[in-house]
């Protein structure tokens, strides 16, 4: 839409009483959407979404979307998993992750193909596929971003994709060697994943350390932290853990203090968790300088489109890995779920989630339920 | 069900409405009706079709009579209380429930040692708006309760404190002896009583401040009362019967999922949940609600109670709790300092909440 349009219709817009505006933007969004339907020649679909309404708000609701053109593929969701991190910063409006609301959360989703554009190849309808999806039941997609769910692949497990991705390539920055001693500072869904992926590179071992002994059931089940420790309980453990190599995976200033105070001497700390909020309390020299500790920035948005080098996989190979592993059972993550919800209690999710969670780890919207 | 017969006790301007109220409900046979001023009592027999009693002691000892409904001054609450249950009638009182809570006290005592049911007239929870606000805040629409906000503003004209609106002119509500106060004692309690309703809350510790600027009367005219919740919440009242040209009645109730607004155009909530198939984080006005009588609706559950042996809906210690808010938020400005509000005495009298019948 050109600017010049733009503005005269906001314009309009300023003068039309605030009690009209909803209705008539609902009006506007869908008048819109359908003469696009007929300039396009693609089909109106209805779904569901779950939508952020305000600050720790979110309902369900009905949405109508445009057919997959011609290189999109039409996904009818079987499962979401929620990013914990990163849907409640935006949810409760924490530093660095403001947005204005209604805001459409999730991406990380299971499903079927139900629509395919004529372009398209490599995908059919029928196929199953997991990749960067809202919590909807029905979005279209790219489908070059999507990757095929293998056949002994749960849709919950593959829902799981995107933070797989997420942590496969901080663990990949990490550059664990076989027999070195590894940490991981908080133990949400982040943490939990990197707790596996790590086992996987043959740690001397692996500790887990979070603020309390909450989630410590899941961190040590077949495949995760060999001891896990609590700064409830004693705050100085800190110092002993003593690691070669540390991930944090919470994104708190002070999560990032306590993971470099968890490294050996000249050990690298990989800051994995989306970092929020800045902090005054950090003396730079003995917790980091003087230690002469090597700080990693891992954040998924630094990841290679091509040209991957064995620090830096692309997108689609860490995908595919993460996959493969889920599929020879190298890495359980069914056994990370601790909420299946109905999409109809997303309201009663996001309030938990809003006020930390509780003991959750994975929570999936399950759509075909 | 067997209608309870009922003897009216005074006949001003509310007790006729009690008493047609209760008439109406379907529930209640006016057994009789007793007043000081005869002439008017007698008017008020004939128009209800019942006998009139010259005295109150003739009244009581009416085998037809099984229980009284007193629409009296404050302060004989607690006498006609315990005469007529000390003839084995149950009783139905005007609110307040008594002007002191040694009042109170000895009035639950004596209902029963003789084994006689005791109300008090906080009828307004029975209307609707009030069930609904209280159904909202049980769905979880406000969360945990935090705040709640009592405002309550009108003008009371000289001729109140007269009695000149009467059919019997008497000046006790600007009694301090009789009324037990003023403006939260007389009009603010029903309030309270239908806050404390909603909410499932108490105020434990009060402070107030209150004065009488504009009024001829000794009790006060206006009052500002801080509360802290039995669950930690915090509530405040802001009352005066001196506030010209506007009438001002609004509660909000608020908490960690929502607000509630109650007024005289109805109930507002807001809420972060999808309560009453509502979208959440919106407004929603409830305007309309059926007509009913909160007055009959109190008698009708009354009558249940009884016939029953179950403890009545609005029990004799709800009305303790009423009373013992107000008591502590005026003692709190007499002493200087926020006061603890008394809950009921542990009693011998009172074992269990199953009365018998």
């Amino acid at each position: 839409m050109p600017d010049w349009l733009i503005k005269i219709l906001l314009t309009v817009y300023t003068k039309i009483p605030p009690a009209l505006r909803p209705t008539l933007k609902e009006l506007f969004v869908k008048s819109t959407l359908r003469v696009e339907s007929l300039a396009k020649r693609r089909q109106i679909i209805q779904g569901k979404r779950v939508e952020f309404l305000d600050f720790e708000i979110a309902h369900l609701l009905p949405y109508e979307l445009l057919g997959p053109g011609p290189d999109e593929v039409l996904v009818e969701a079987e499962c979401s998993l929620i990013s914990p991190g990163t849907e409640r910063a935006v949810l409760c409006g924490l530093p660095g992750a403001r947005r204005g609301f209604p805001y459409i959360p999730g991406y990380s989703t299971a499903g079927k193909v139900i629509k395919k554009g004529k372009n398209v190849k490599g995908i059919e309808i029928g196929d199953r596929v997991a990749g960067r999806i809202k919590h909807a039941s029905h979005e279209t997609a790219l489908a070059s971003t999507l990757f095929k769910v293998p056949p002994g692949v749960s849709a919950e497990e593959a829902s799981f994709i995107e933070l797989g991705i997420i942590v496969l390539q901080g663990i990949r920055k990490a550059a664990i060697k076989p027999g070195e001693r590894v940490a991981v500072v908080g133990q949400g869904l982040i943490g939990q994943l990197a707790n596996r992926l790590a086992r996987l590179l043959t740690p001397a071992s692996l500790v887990a350390v979070a603020p309390s002994r909450n989630r410590e059931r899941l961190a040590v089940l077949s495949g995760g932290v060999d001891q896990y420790l609590s700064l409830k309980e004693n705050q100085d453990c800190v110092h002993a853990v003593k690691a070669d190599v540390v991930i944090e995976a919470v994104g708190t200033p002070q999560a990032n203090v306590t993971a470099m105070q968890c490294a050996r001497e000249g050990g690298r700390v990989v800051l994995l968790g989306s970092s929020r909020g800045l902090t005054r309390d950090w003396d730079v020299w003995n917790v980091a300088q003087e230690r002469n500790l090597t700080i990693i920035g891992a954040h998924i948005s630094d990841m290679p489109e091509r040209d991957a080098s064995p620090q830096r996989w692309t997108y689609a190979q860490e995908g595919k890995l993460f996959l493969e592993l889920v599929e020879t059972k190298r890495l359980n993550v069914a056994d990370l779920i601790t909420w299946r919800a109905k999409p109809e209690e997303c309201n009663a999710v996001y309030e938990v989630l809003a006020e930390g969670g509780r003991d959750h780890v994975g929570i999936t919207f399950n759509w075909g339920a | 069900m067997e209608p309870l017969r009922i003897g009216i006790v005074g006949a001003g301007a509310i007790a006729q409405r009690n008493a047609k109220e209760a008439a109406a409900s379907g529930t209640a046979k006016i057994a009789g009706v007793f007043d000081l001023n005869h002439k008017v009592a007698r008017d008020m027999a004939r128009a209800l079709s019942a006998p009139f009693f010259p005295s109150y002691e003739s009244l009581l000892a009416s085998p037809e009579v099984e229980a009284v409904l007193l629409s009296v001054p404050h302060y004989l609450h607690k006498s006609m209380t315990i005469e007529a249950a000390s003839h084995g009638k149950h009783v139905l009182v005007e609110k307040p429930m008594a002007n002191t809570l040694d009042e109170a006290r000895e009035m639950i005592a004596c209902c029963e040692k003789n084994g006689v049911q005791l109300t008090v007239n906080y009828s307004f929870r029975y209307l609707p708006k009030i069930q609904k606000a209280r159904q909202l805040i049980q769905d979880g629409a406000v969360g945990d309760i935090t705040g709640i906000q009592i405002i309550a503003h009108q003008f009371k004209d000289r001729g109140y404190w007269s009695g000149a609106r009467s059919n019997s002119p008497d000046d006790w509500r600007a009694s301090k002896e009789k009324c037990g106060g003023g403006f939260l004692i007389m009009n603010v309690c029903h309030v309270i009583d239908y806050v404390y309703f909603i909410t499932g809350l108490k105020g434990t510790r009060v402070y107030s401040e209150y004065a009488t600027l504009g009024s001829p009367a000794e009790v006060e005219d206006i009052i500002s009362v801080s509360a802290r919740l039995s669950n930690g919440g915090i509530a405040s009242i802001s009352a005066s019967s001196i506030m010209r040209g506007t009438d001002q009645a609004e509660e909000r109730i608020w908490g960690t999922k929502g607000t509630i607004i109650l007024n005289g155009e109805g109930l507002s909530c807001y809420s972060t949940r999808p309560i009453d198939g509502k979208r959440p984080g919106k407004v929603f006005h409830y305007t309309k609600f059926p007509n009913v009588s909160w007055t009959a609706e109190w008698v009708k559950k009354f009558v249940a109670s009884v016939r029953q042996g179950t403890r009545p809906d609005i029990s004799s210690l709800e009305g303790w709790d009423n009373l013992a808010f107000i008591s502590a938020a005026y003692q709190s400005m007499e002493k200087g300092m926020p006061l603890e509000v008394a809950p009921f005495p542990a009693s011998p009298l009172l074992k269990n909440e199953t009365m018998v019948k």
